[in-house]
């Protein structure tokens, strides 16, 4: 059992992170920093239930998630379970490659990587329905483990894996979309 | 592509989750080092995971851990009457 009075130097240490997720789940500053807020006190009052030596950070994970998920079915009503459309595995890079017009494929690709700028990057994660969203989140932003994201959103890790292969094949059909904007990539190569 | 190819493409992303044995994981590798091909894509794939970890990355505003902290010694201080 935790002791309450060490609460705020052990927990307090995830608050960046913490915030970054928040921000992606909320998409905006003032309801990203209200459900940090809302994280800790909630946190706060339940830690005399965690064990100690086990894992502070994905169960703070649970916590926002579990508040985040709430306050947006509460808001919004809008369906959690959503589906999207089957994209190719390897999606952008498959794209870059099968583009025989380009002098030499790998400065294409180097072009998308640095040409693609932040907005995008987080555009196409934020456009992302929230079931994909956060196992993407959980993953790629935190580096928690298929078994870690497993426990913190209460889904079998089958679930987890599929989840994360279809999201991240829908974010990068998105930004190959942003890329085809940004004249990244040659006229030519693009969708017709 | 050799069905070589096929497992370590199949592969990619637990591979760079660092989902894999360490015996996959080293055979995956090897597979990488010698197969121009796969080397591409999971480079590419190693390059976009990070950038998008660095992009979605925030600076939390300055005023948030004070006020997580107040929050707190206010729950306390409500906790002891």
């Amino acid at each position: 059992m935790a002791d309450q009075a060490n609460f705020e130097r052990d927990a307090l240490q995830h608050s960046r992170q913490l915030y970054s997720a928040a921000m992606r789940m909320a998409r905006n500053p003032a309801d990203a920093e209200d459900l940090v807020q809302e994280t800790y006190l909630k946190a706060y009052r339940a830690y005399g239930t965690f064990e100690e030596g086990t894992n502070l950070k994905a169960w703070l994970y649970r916590i926002l998630t579990n508040t985040y998920i709430n306050k947006y079915r509460k808001d919004s009503r809008r369906p959690t379970e959503t589906d999207l459309g089957d994209v190719e595995d390897l999606y952008l890079y498959r794209r870059l490659g099968s583009e025989d017009t380009v002098d030499a494929s790998r400065t294409t690709e180097d072009r998308v990587l640095d040409g693609l700028v932040e907005s995008d990057i987080k555009a196409a994660v934020e456009e992302l329905p929230e079931n994909f969203r956060i196992p993407v989140l959980l993953a790629d932003l935190e580096g928690f483990s298929y078994k870690e994201i497993a426990e913190i959103l209460d889904i079998p890790i089958g679930t987890v894996m599929s989840r994360l292969h279809r999201g991240r094949k829908a974010m990068q059909k998105r930004l190959w979309e942003f890329a085809s904007q940004r004249g990244l990539v040659p006229e030519d190569a693009e969708r017709p | 592509m050799s069905n070589d190819c096929g497992e370590a493409q199949d592969q990619i992303y637990q591979y760079l989750d660092s989902e894999l044995d360490e015996e996959t994981a080293a055979s995956v590798r090897s597979h990488i080092e010698d197969c121009n091909g796969c080397h591409g894509s999971f480079d590419f794939e190693r390059r976009l995971k990070a950038l998008v970890r660095e992009c979605l990355t925030e600076d939390m505003p300055e005023t948030l851990e004070s006020r997580v902290k107040e929050l707190l010694r206010e729950e306390t201080s409500h906790a002891r009457p």
